[in-house]
C-alpha cells in the first residue's frame, strides 16, 4: 500500500499521541514536584520525554520514592 | 470508620498515585490501537519490498475477527501485568510505612481494610476497562462494522472478572510478606503458575484463562461457554481474599 493510503488513517492515531502527551505531562509535573526519586531526577527527566510511551509508566511504578 | 470511607480514600489515593491514570491510558490507548493494528497490519506486511508476488496474495484481508483478537490479546497480556502492578504495594507498602498501623488504630475491622483495597481497584479497573471498550467499539465501527454492542459487554465483564482474579491474587501476595518488592516477585509467581496449569489441556478448561477464549467466542458469536471457569475464577477471588484476611488478621502490623 503506497504512502498515501496510510495517510488516511492518521486522524486514528490523534487520541493516542494526546493520552501519550497526558502521561507525560501528569510524569513530569508529579517528577518536578518531588523530592526525592530512585536514581537522579535528570535521567528520569529523559526517559519520561524520550521513551515514548512507556517512559511515564516506568516513572510512575518505579521511579518514586516517598519523601 | 466504616467501609465507605476507606473505600473513599482508597479511591482517593488511587487519583492521587495517578494509579487511575496509568491504567487509564494504557488500556485506552490499547482499546483504540488493537482494531487499527488489526486494519493494518497485512497492508504493511504486503508493503514489505521484495515480497513475492505470490505471498503477498496469501495474507488475507482484515476482518473483525482481527480486530476482536488484537483486543483481547492486548488488553489480557496488559490487564494481568496491570493487575499485578498496581496491586502489589496494596498492602504491603502500608506495612513498610507503618501508616497500616496507623489506619487500624481506628476501629476499622481489617476485613474492612482488606476488601476497601480490592474494591478501589476493582472500581479503578472497570471504569478503565469501559472506556478501552468503548474506544474498541468506535473504532471497530470506524474501521470494520458494528462488534453486537451485547456479547462486546459480555466480553469485556468476562475479562473484568479474569483481572478481578488477578487483583485479589497479588492483594494476597500483598499481604503474606512485608515489601512491595517480595510481593511483586511472588505475585509474578502466582501469574506464571495459574497461567501455566490454565494452558493445559483438560485442567485448563477451569481456569480464568479460558474467560478470555469465551469471551472472544461470544464476540464473534461462536460461542463456547466456559461457566465452570466463571464459577471457578469467582470462587478464587473469594479464596483468595479469604486467606489474605485470615493471614492479616493475626499479623503483627
Amino acid at each position: 500500500m503506497p504512502f498515501a493510503d496510510f495517510q488516511q488513517y492518521i486522524p486514528f492515531l490523534i487520541p493516542v499521541v494526546i493520552i501519550q502527551l497526558i502521561l507525560m505531562i501528569a510524569a513530569l509535573v508529579d517528577l518536578l514536584r518531588r523530592e526525592k526519586t530512585r536514581g537522579p531526577k535528570w535521567l528520569w527527566a529523559l526517559i519520561i520525554v524520550l521513551v515514548n510511551y512507556i517512559g511515564p509508566i516506568i516513572y510512575f511504578v518505579a521511579g518514586r520514592q516517598d519523601a | 470508620m466504616n467501609f465507605f470511607i476507606v473505600l473513599r480514600k482508597e479511591l482517593m489515593e488511587q487519583w492521587r498515585t495517578k494509579r487511575l491514570l496509568v491504567i487509564l491510558a494504557v488500556m485506552a490507548i490499547f482499546g483504540l490501537i488493537s482494531p487499527l493494528l488489526a486494519k493494518l497490519t497485512p497492508d504493511l506486511l504486503k508493503s514489505i519490498p521484495d515480497m513475492p508476488a505470490g505471498l503477498a496474495d496469501l495474507i488475507p484481508e482484515p476482518t473483525l475477527t482481527d480486530a476482536v483478537l488484537q483486543y483481547v490479546k492486548n488488553l489480557e497480556q496488559f490487564g494481568i501485568l496491570l493487575a499485578l502492578l498496581m496491586s502489589m504495594g496494596s498492602v504491603a507498602q502500608e506495612k513498610e510505612r507503618g501508616t497500616a498501623a496507623m489506619m487500624l488504630t481506628h476501629p476499622l475491622s481489617r476485613a474492612a481494610f482488606l476488601l476497601a483495597k480490592f474494591a478501589a481497584l476493582a472500581v479503578t479497573f472497570t471504569l478503565s476497562l469501559t472506556v478501552a471498550a468503548l474506544a474498541c467499539w468506535y473504532y471497530t465501527l470506524l474501521l470494520f462494522e458494528a462488534l453486537p454492542w451485547d456479547s462486546f459487554l459480555a466480553l469485556n465483564g468476562l475479562m473484568l472478572v479474569g483481572f478481578f482474579v488477578y487483583i485479589a491474587a497479588t492483594i494476597l501476595c500483598s499481604t503474606l510478606v512485608r515489601s512491595q518488592g517480595a510481593a511483586a516477585g511472588l505475585a509474578f509467581g502466582a501469574l506464571v503458575l495459574i497461567a501455566g496449569i490454565g494452558s493445559l489441556p483438560r485442567i485448563g478448561t477451569y481456569f480464568p484463562g479460558q474467560l478470555f477464549n469465551w469471551g472472544v467466542g461470544l464476540a464473534l458469536g461462536a460461542a463456547d461457554p466456559a461457566w465452570p471457569a466463571l464459577w471457578v475464577s469467582l470462587g478464587l477471588i473469594v479464596t483468595f481474599l479469604g486467606i489474605a484476611w485470615l493471614v492479616f488478621r493475626r499479623q503483627e502490623l
